[in-house]
């Protein structure tokens, strides 16, 4: 036994290679919590077998090899299935009282936040690659458009990031998995479904001086901007919206939990 | 080492810790003693980095908590309050984990690793999940992992609470043995268990450090006042707590 201090290897601070050990770390141990339990399991094989359904039923109605029947319900189901998985990321580490374990270790409040984010997102990306299977079946069919097809992926993949990064900070706001997940499907389904037509249509009825619904879609809703990548368009704004989004919550998450401590 | 001085902590409009200053110097086994709900958790808290002191500093090892958090944390081993540990984890692969995020890897980690689980006696529950061991195995597992990245200060919240008779004499020794080089500092509501294990005792109530000595000066100074140490103990708490 030394018992001699050990100073970092940097100053003041973790070397790059230290931070980014750190963060892996973190989202090791998420990954496999996740799989540890059934939560993994379960919501990949519901997540798939509902957007797979869905998409099959449209498809053989509609007889276009294209990819946009699914894409255009991911937002839905996304809505209730993102909040399931990012429900238990904080609120749990508050429940076992694990997370004064976690942020004692010798990681910054913002690594173990991108490690559980990119844990969630490796799991997402999970859900995603069990639609795989339909491109391969629109590729056999026919000749699909391979930038819309892909287009829409991204997009999924931004989407997916914001609601995950948005249904964190719900975890650590909440602190109990089931406000949190009630608390993140709302905030989620408002963000799609302020970009509905007819939700817009209500709105801008209830004040038409204001315009609420109009101002709504054309400035908080993910209906444009998803719908851009979805038609196979990459703009800017899109990639400002959903980057800036995620990063904002993420930030605002870290923000909360060093903050609010007992 | 650990040195706090003149430390306060207010949540809201209660005051949690009031201008409390110690020090534990390397190679000193300290006893931190109260009742329930009179500082002790907080002021570990303050030194773990979890909670940030409202007035006063706290350094660890040669480290501030407030301007070099990180380095404090790598040079601390911290057992929290009801020993909160990862349920659903294998018991090697936390281990592995919390190591991991203290810095070690290669062979160090699995020589410290090793020391651990030997020091701990935790081979029998290294397959198992967490949540599968009994009480006195979790506490184990939580001091092995406070300990397995060899840190020279040491803080241990409650770390008998819940161990049987023999699991505590075994825990005393075992704490006794990890006493040379390293400042350790634990937390008990019992004073038989405190007196046993410590070279020095601080007595908190309501906030207020009340008492900083040896425990061999404070059984004199019982013995001198014709009470025993846990009378004497409580004579201070109701006589300096009813000053304060």
């Amino acid at each position: 036994m030394s018992g001699e201090a050990f100073p970092l290897s940097r100053p003041g601070g973790l070397s790059p290679r230290e931070w980014i050990a750190g963060v892996r770390l973190v989202s090791g141990r998420e990954l496999a919590a996740y799989f540890d339990s059934a939560i993994a399991y379960v919501y990949t094989i519901g997540f798939v077998v509902l957007a797979n359904a869905i998409f099959m039923n449209e498809f053989f109605l509609t007889g276009t090899v294209e990819m946009a029947g699914f894409f255009d319900r991911l937002p839905l189901l996304l809505s209730v299935f993102v909040p399931a998985v990012t429900m238990r990321l904080w609120a749990e580490e508050r429940r076992q009282r694990t997370i004064e374990l976690l942020l004692t270790l010798p990681l910054t409040t913002a690594q173990a936040v991108l490690g559980k984010y990119l844990a969630a997102m490796a799991l997402y990306g999970g859900f995603l690659a069990g639609s795989l299977p339909i491109v391969g079946m629109l590729l056999a069919l026919g000749h699909p458009d391979l930038g819309r097809i892909l287009g829409g992926y991204l997009g999924a993949v931004s989407l997916g990031s914001l609601l995950i990064a948005l249904g964190m900070l719900l975890s650590a706001v909440s602190g109990d998995q089931i406000v949190a997940f009630v608390l993140g499907t709302i905030a989620s389904l408002a963000l799609v479904l302020t970009g509905n037509d007819r939700v817009v249509a209500v709105l801008d009825g209830l004040a038409p001086r204001l315009g609420a619904g109009t101002f709504l879609c054309e400035s908080v809703s993910v209906a444009p901007h998803f719908d851009a990548f979805v038609r196979g368009v990459v703009d800017l704004g899109a990639v400002v919206y959903f980057g800036g989004g995620t990063s904002l919550f993420l930030w605002l998450g870290a923000r909360l939990l060093r903050r609010n401590r007992a | 080492m650990i040195r706090v001085e003149r430390v306060t902590k207010r949540f809201g409009s209660t005051l949690a810790v009031d201008d409390v200053s110690f020090v534990v110097n390397p190679g000193e086994v300290v006893g931190f003693l109260g009742p329930n709900g009179a500082g002790k958790t907080t002021v570990l808290k303050m030194i773990s980095t979890w909670l940030p002191p409202d007035a006063g500093k706290i350094e660890v090892a040669g480290f501030d908590v407030e301007r070099s958090p990180l380095a404090v944390r790598r040079n601390l081993g911290y057992l929290p309050e009801h020993n909160a540990l990862y349920e659903g984890m294998r018991v090697d692969r936390l281990l592995a984990f919390l190591a991991r995020a203290r810095g070690l890897e290669g062979a160090r980690l699995r020589d410290r690793l090793a020391w651990a689980v030997e020091r701990c006696a935790l081979e029998a529950v290294l397959g198992k999940r967490v949540h599968q061991c009994s009480k006195g195995y979790r506490q184990r597992i939580g001091v092995a992992a406070s300990l397995v990245h060899d840190p020279p200060v040491l803080v241990l919240d409650e770390p008998t609470h819940g161990l049987d008779p023999v699991q505590v004499v075994a825990f005393r020794d075992f704490l006794r043995g990890l006493r040379p080089g390293r400042a350790i500092l634990f937390s008990s509501h019992i004073l038989s268990e405190v007196a046993a294990i410590s070279d020095r005792i601080l007595v908190i109530h309501l906030g207020r450090l009340l008492e900083d000595s040896p425990v061999a000066a404070l059984e004199a100074k019982a013995r001198a006042a014709g009470r025993d140490l846990e009378g004497h103990v409580l004579e201070i708490v109701k006589a300096k707590g009813a000053a304060a």
